[in-house]
């Protein structure tokens, strides 16, 4: 018996894949990750086939690279080391929903617009991030600790348990899901993230598939707003939207809140990628701030109503001019619009990162807003000084924790099947992250060789992390060769 | 085994001759706790050495002298958990209210604060900034930092959660005296951002509680501060009937009475799908005839409890709601028409209350409860509501097993506070017995962690060996994290191990 | 009974080691720098000095496990027994926090190992010469100049005391020209002897009983019915030591005891003392804790802690301090024309001590310095010109705090306040 054959006897041949043309699309991504072909890719569909197959992995000392969702962007499931890809869609079950506690439990291969649609008949929404890709693992984004658009409700993290599967083998269980009789003859319902003994529910985010493979996740879900109201706030630069954001936030107002560029709102928004879209780009003022209120459970309009009265005032005093519902190019999209940022890229539809060129790369960092400003103009002269056109740059600035901190995000667009591009692309890529870790931008989030060069900084936490590291996985047979593994 | 002449030489070295004692009386003064001293203490030994260090760099070079000497340390700084009692001999105990910096960063709305740094101080630099800090119902004399690496649970995590959601970056003294930084502060010089970079090493700080010190020491903490209204808290009153005059403009209280524990739970969580209110919590009658009888003492509140018990209320709950004009005045308002609905909804009767305030922007009555005499343990559960009407169904039946000498609490409901827009909870369920009678309270705690293995439930002060072979073996996890980053078993030893605290018999293990 | 320390058992067994003690009420905590109110807790750290400390040692001293060790004196005699802690504690608990302090410091004169050396030459002095000095009794008097004339016998009798007796005459000398501005008969006793405080504060119980008794008696002889001081610690002495070393109340007593404040207050009020003369000043208050939160009548329990501390007989009281002379001394100042008064962030009965008590100033006195400079660091920050208080001993410490921290700031009494109104 050898690999090939131990993994047919744990998950049926239908559900292995060792054919190099099919195995190559799992060498690579949408990220400048470098294709690494994996051995095999195995689609299990129970714990105890993940079970069997990390055993087997340790068996034979062979990598294993977790992957729940049908597209990456961060080469977080390019197998840098070969091995096999444990491919979970199969896995794509929604285990439970608890209304009352408003708490789901997905599996990995559950994708965004699997659950929202599973959810709005009962007036609950997960909360997405922007748009997500339709074949995105929603349990993947949740552990990749992607940002909400609405900062009201970062009380308390949206994860609120997990099971996995160490890289030995063994399965457990985070938090108050770890007891026995967890889910049905429990007196726990699953909802607090605490213990046993450590967080084990945090310490599995943004692991990137390195300490264990995720079976299922709890999240949360909040009440579905039956009724919205939608405002686009004009800006030329972003710094004076961070100000009326911080207003926003502070005061407790509001939805969804977030600040896109007019490349990427036209990206979102264009039916016809061409002369529309740069049509659309012109039309769109050079920052929108998309704020969205939202009726409450009870009396909605009325929440709505003192909301806006607030958010007028707000604007009044910023000496800015009464928020428009309407958006120049874009007629009866604050109809629109709510239901929109509430659920994944339509299927079917080429998804808005990709249209411009093909292909992009993101910069993903956080800072205080009051930076924002500071940091948009750094990427713009570096984008210039690179040659890259700094009308082609896609930024999206997401406020956290009321207004606290932010997620800034820039987009580089290249065109895949050009090399020289992606050659220069790339260069400029990495020269952007260091430059911004110089400059102050944490990277939370540490994908490809962004990590090394913040490994390569943090001294006492990678020290650390590699003993966990060795603790779970001493083979370091999951994801070897990401982070700082 | 005794402390060498050299240990106690490099120690004083480090801090100086004036803050380093190993004098019989300070090493009296710092051999017990406060929470639950005389039930679960009374194995604690006096420490070696009692040292203050002044700093980050002090406590890392402590901490490897301890390690060169292989003496046991323990980290405290307002030291109200007796689970920092030493119980092995020649302790270093390492007390932090030296370090007692905070630094307010208002625009980014978070605060950095060493181990002195209590809530009342940090909230009364809040307020009058038009901030806030949730502040625990153990009182506000108790330390920011090690309130959020231990507990952290306050009355207003209806809106902002629980305590370690609101931890940032961190710096963390290892116990082989290695620093460890976290978050943000991995490689940059704020505190802004807690987790990561990647995989997030906070988890590692605590869990359902803290390690109280057993895997090393927190020296500095940014932790999160919230906007809050606009308008004046005024104290008012001479104690001990001092009080927080609201700003009645964007708060107000009111008492929701609900006809039985059921709707009680699903009135708590109606409001929360409404997202209304700032609090949400459940007041037990025991609650408020100890805050009756306070100043008259506890002869006074044992007969008046006891006249209660002829004829207690068991079924109606009394739900404590304040409301909040966050955005505006017109929010209270509609905030008010809500919770009127509410209640109209699942039969309850609603009355206002005093805008006014003692036990929850600054937690002034906290410990309160201690009045009526004895000693008492809590029974405390993060869960979900609906696991509240489990677990204390349980708990009663459980005491009533002992129930003499553990006092009676006639069935009536205890504490429920709602978090997180009712996506969990806390529930506490306190119990007193005389302090002659404490093994009955100590077995019927030992009887309570044996039936949440049975139901499936997880309250805190568990023990890792005894639940860890129900959990997924996590007491052997546990075990194995502490050779990792405490080889020598010096951080407060065995934490975060823990045994079974008590027999059935209630007699400390 | 009280001050045995045997009888505090229940007490010093009651402290859960919750630290509001070390705490400012957490309602009136205005900032951080202010928060805190028991010195030696702010200034040495160690909980050894602190009132849990101080509980852990009392208990320790009691069963046998704890000799009393250099540390301990010196944590024990540097609290001034501000009774901070002891109030805190009371705004939810029972322990009589404060009086196991001093039972402990009596436990320690008894056992040899207390008090400490320059206490013992107070008492020295006392016995020889009635006062604290060891200056000769025959001066006692020397204040009274010839505009001042006391009665020969009147219902009132000033007990002036040492401290403005020997080192702040204009005290004495105000409060004179005060009750003879109202009108108000009042006697002065060449028989005069220390009220005692500085004994009872250190521990030397049997001395101080003499010194009461001797006092007490001295009243008697002279017909008066009620003390008046305008010193804080003599003040708490009569009205509430006296009492407590002779099993009695204060309102058992055979007189009574007012402060001058609280005589010129109700004169204010009727009318008989107006102050038309301007003070345009920036003035803050300092409430000396003998006269703020200690000086609550005594009242007598004797009996047993039952089940859960159940007393038998009941005792329904506590002395909480929430009945100190507070607002007298702020009526008076703030109907002077003029003055403005701003109050300090930790005020009434969450003032910050001066430094001066319990013979801290004298065995301490580097400590004490500290203990008064941080108090004008308050008032810095309020941006008062002046200080004023009620108790020659907190002025005096505040005076030396001013001279040696070079800063520009008034040190008043506040009868040298309403005397220069009044002339």
């Amino acid at each position: 018996m050898g690999i090939r054959e131990d993994l047919i006897s744990i998950i049926g041949s239908e559900h292995t894949i060792d054919d190099t043309e099919a195995l190559r699309p799992y060498s690579k991504d949408y990220s400048f990750t470098k294709p690494c072909m994996p051995s095999y890719v195995a689609n299990p569909k129970s714990i105890e086939e993940i079970q069997e197959i990390v055993k087997l992995a340790n068996k034979y000392d062979i990598p294993l690279t977790p992957s729940s969702s049908g597209v990456h962007f961060n080469g977080t499931a390019v197998p840098f080391q070969g091995g096999i890809i444990v491919d979970l869609r199969r896995m794509n079950r929604i285990l439970g929903i608890d209304e009352r506690n408003r708490a789901i439990r997905i599996e990995p291969g559950v994708t965004w617009k699997q659950l929202q649609d599973e959810l709005a008949p009962r007036n609950l929404m997960a909360l997405n991030p922007l748009l997500p890709h339709p074949q995105k693992s929603a349990l993947s984004n949740h552990l990749e600790r992607e940002p909400m658009m609405i900062p009201k409700f970062e009380y308390g993290d949206p994860i609120l348990n997990l099971e996995v599967i160490l890289p030995k083998g063994d399965l457990m269980r985070s938090g108050s899901a770890c007891v026995t009789g967890f889910p049905d003859k429990s007196a726990s319902k699953g909802v607090v993230p605490q213990g046993p003994g450590i967080d084990w529910a945090k310490l599995f985010q943004g692991a990137q598939g390195t300490l264990g493979i995720i079976t299922w996740c709890i999240v949360k879900a909040e009440i579905k707003p039956a009724v919205n109201k939608s405002f686009f706030i004009p800006f030329t630069e972003a710094g004076p939207a961070t100000e009326l954001i911080y207003r926003i936030q502070k005061g407790m107002i509001g939805s969804e809140c977030l600040l896109l560029n007019n490349f990427n709102l036209a990206s979102i928004l264009t039916e016809k990628w061409g002369q529309d879209f740069e049509h659309l780009k012109q039309l769109l003022p050079p920052w929108t701030l998309i704020f969205i209120l939202a009726g409450g459970w009870r009396y909605p309009e009325e929440r709505i109503a003192y909301e806006e009265e607030a958010f007028e005032k707000i604007l009044q005093e910023l000496g800015l001019p009464k928020p428009s519902t309407s958006l120049p190019g874009a007629p009866g999209l604050e109809k629109t619009l709510p239901n929109i940022l509430r659920s994944a890229w339509p299927e079917g539809k080429i998804y808005w990162k990709f249209g411009f060129k093909g292909s992009c790369q993101d910069i993903s960092f956080h800072t205080p807003m009051n930076r924002v400003q500071e940091f948009n103009e750094f990427i713009l002269q570096i984008a210039a000084k690179n040659g890259y056109p700094i009308d082609e740059i896609g930024f999206y600035i997401q406020p956290l924790e009321r207004g606290r901190i932010c997620q800034f995000e820039c987009s580089l667009f290249y065109d895949p099947d050009d090399s020289k591009t992606i050659e220069r692309i790339e260069k400029l890529y990495i020269g952007s992250v260091e430059a911004l870790i110089e400059k102050g931008a944490f990277f939370t989030r540490p994908y490809g060789p962004i990590a090394n060069m913040v490994y390569d900084r943090a001294a006492s936490y990678t020290i650390a992390l590699k003993k966990i590291k060795e603790w779970l996985d001493p083979k370091n047979i999951m994801g070897p060769g990401r982070l700082c593994f | 085994m005794s402390i060498p002449k050299e240990a106690y030489k490099a120690l004083e070295n480090i801090v100086g001759p004036e803050w380093i004692s190993d004098d019989p009386a300070a090493r009296i003064a710092d051999h017990k706790g406060g929470y639950a001293t005389g039930v679960v203490d009374d194995r604690t030994i006096p420490p070696g050495i009692c040292i203050q260090p002044g700093s980050g760099e002090e406590v890392q070079q402590i901490t490897k002298v301890a390690n060169r000497y292989k003496l046991p340390f323990i980290p405290t700084s307002t030291f109200f958990t007796s689970m920092c009692a030493p119980t092995v001999q020649d302790v270093i105990m390492m007390d932090l209210k030296r370090m007692d910096k905070l630094e307010i960063n208002e625009r980014d709305q978070y605060v950095i604060v060493e181990p002195g740094v209590s809530y009342s101080m940090l909230q009364s630099e809040l307020l009058k900034r038009g901030l806030l800090t949730f502040v625990p119902t153990c009182g506000a004399q108790a330390s920011v930092l090690a309130n959020h690496v231990h507990c952290g649970d306050a009355p207003f995590g209806w809106r902002m959660g629980l305590g370690y959601r609101r931890v940032l970056a961190t710096e963390w003294v290892l116990p082989n005296g290695e620093m460890l930084k976290l978050g943000s502060r991995s490689y940059l010089k704020e505190y802004f951002w807690g987790e990561g970079p990647g995989p997030d090493l906070k988890a590692l700080l605590r869990g359902n509680e803290g390690h109280e010190g057993g895997l090393g020491t927190i020296t500095k903490m940014a932790v999160k501060i919230f906007s809050f209204v606009p308008g004046k808290f005024t104290p008012k009153g001479i104690q001990p009937k001092t009080t927080l005059l609201l700003p009645e403009e964007r708060l107000k209280w009111f008492n929701c009475s609900l006809p039985s524990r059921e709707k009680a739970v699903d009135f708590m969580y109606e409001l929360g799908r409404c997202e209304i209110g700032l609090m949400v919590s459940t007041i037990p009658p025991l609650f408020r005839y100890v805050a009756r009888c306070r100043g008259l003492g506890p002869g006074e509140f044992w007969k008046r409890w006891k006249e209660y018990g002829e004829n207690p209320d068991r079924e109606a709950i009394d739900v404590r709601v304040m409301i909040i004009g966050w955005t505006s005045e017109k929010q209270l308002e509609y905030e008010e028409k809500v919770l009127k609905a509410v209640v109209e909804e699942y039969g309850g009767k609603m009355s206002a209350a005093p805008a006014r305030d003692e036990s929850n922007f600054l937690s002034a009555d906290a410990v309160c409860s201690w009045f009526i005499g004895g000693r008492f343990l809590s029974e405390v559960y993060f869960e979900s509501l609906d696991c509240g009407l489990h677990t204390e169904k349980d708990i009663r039946r459980i005491s009533k097993l002992r129930t003499p000498p553990l006092a009676d609490t006639w069935d009536t409901p205890m504490l429920w506070a709602a978090y997180e827009f009712g996506h969990n909870a806390k529930q506490e369920y306190l119990n007193y017995v005389d302090d002659s009678e404490v093994e009955a309270l100590r077995a019927h705690e030992q009887a309570c962690r044996e039936n949440d293995i049975k139901i499936g439930a997880s309250a805190i002060m568990e023990s890792t060996k005894m639940f860890g072979p129900y959990w997924h073996n996590y007491d052997k996890r546990m075990e194995e994290l502490k050779a990792i980053f405490d080889p020598n078993n010096l951080s407060n030893p065995p934490k975060p191990i823990e045994r079974p605290l008590f027999d059935e018999q209630g007699r400390t293990l | 009974m009280a001050l045995q320390l045997e009888n505090l058992r229940h007490d010093a067994n009651s402290c859960i080691r919750c630290s509001m003690c070390k705490f400012v009420d957490m309602v009136w905590t205005q900032s951080a720098r202010f928060a805190r109110q028991c010195p030696i807790n702010v200034r040495y750290k160690f909980n050894l000095y602190s009132a849990p400390g101080l509980m852990a040692c009392a208990r320790a001293i009691m069963d046998g496990h704890l000799e009393f060790t250099p540390k301990l004196l010196d944590a024990l005699y540097k609290c001034t027994l501000c009774g901070a802690c002891d109030v805190r504690c009371k705004r939810n608990l029972d322990p009589e926090i404060l009086s196991v302090i001093e039972a402990l410091k009596a436990r320690a004169v008894e056992s040899g190992k207390g008090p400490l050396p320059e206490h013992t030459k107070i008492a020295e002095n006392i016995a020889k010469n009635n006062n604290r000095y060891g200056l000769p009794h025959e001066s006692r008097l020397k204040w009274i100049t010839n505009d001042i004339k006391p009665s020969k016998k009147a219902d009132i009798l000033f007990f002036v005391g040492c401290a403005a007796s020997y080192a702040h005459h204009e005290i004495a000398r105000s409060t004179a020209k005060i009750l003879m501005h109202s009108k108000t008969d009042f006697m002065v006793s060449r028989e005069e002897s220390c009220c005692g405080y500085l004994l009872y504060a250190t521990g030397q119980v049997d001395a101080f009983k003499k010194q009461a008794e001797r006092n007490i008696d001295m009243v008697s002889k002279s017909g008066a019915t009620t003390i008046l001081l305008s010193c804080a610690e003599g003040y708490k002495t009569w009205k509430v030591d006296y009492p407590k070393v002779l099993g009695k109340e204060t309102a058992n007593m055979p007189y009574k005891v007012i402060h001058i404040v609280e005589h010129m207050d109700q004169e204010v009020k009727k009318g008989s003392l107006k102050f038309n003369k301007s003070i345009p000043l920036k003035i803050t208050y300092h409430d000396p804790c003998n006269l703020g939160r200690l000086s609550e009548p005594w009242l007598v329990w004797e009996g047993t802690h039952e089940r859960y501390g159940v007393t038998n007989p009941p005792k329904t009281f506590r002395r909480d301090g929430h009945a100190g002379v507070y607002e007298q001394p702020r009526d008076i100042l703030k109907s002077i024309p003029g003055i403005e008064l701003l109050e300090m962030p930790r005020a009434r009965d969450n003032a910050w001590c001066c430094g001066a008590g319990a013979g801290v100033d004298a065995a301490f006195p580097e400590f004490a310095s500290w203990t008064a400079s941080e108090r004008l660091e308050e008032v810095i920050s309020i941006g008062a010109e002046a200080i004023v208080t009620s108790c020659p001993a907190c002025k005096d410490m505040f005076q030396k705090a001013v001279q040696s921290c070079g800063i520009k700031l008034k040190v008043y009494d506040i009868t040298e306040i309403i005397n220069e109104v009044l002339s």
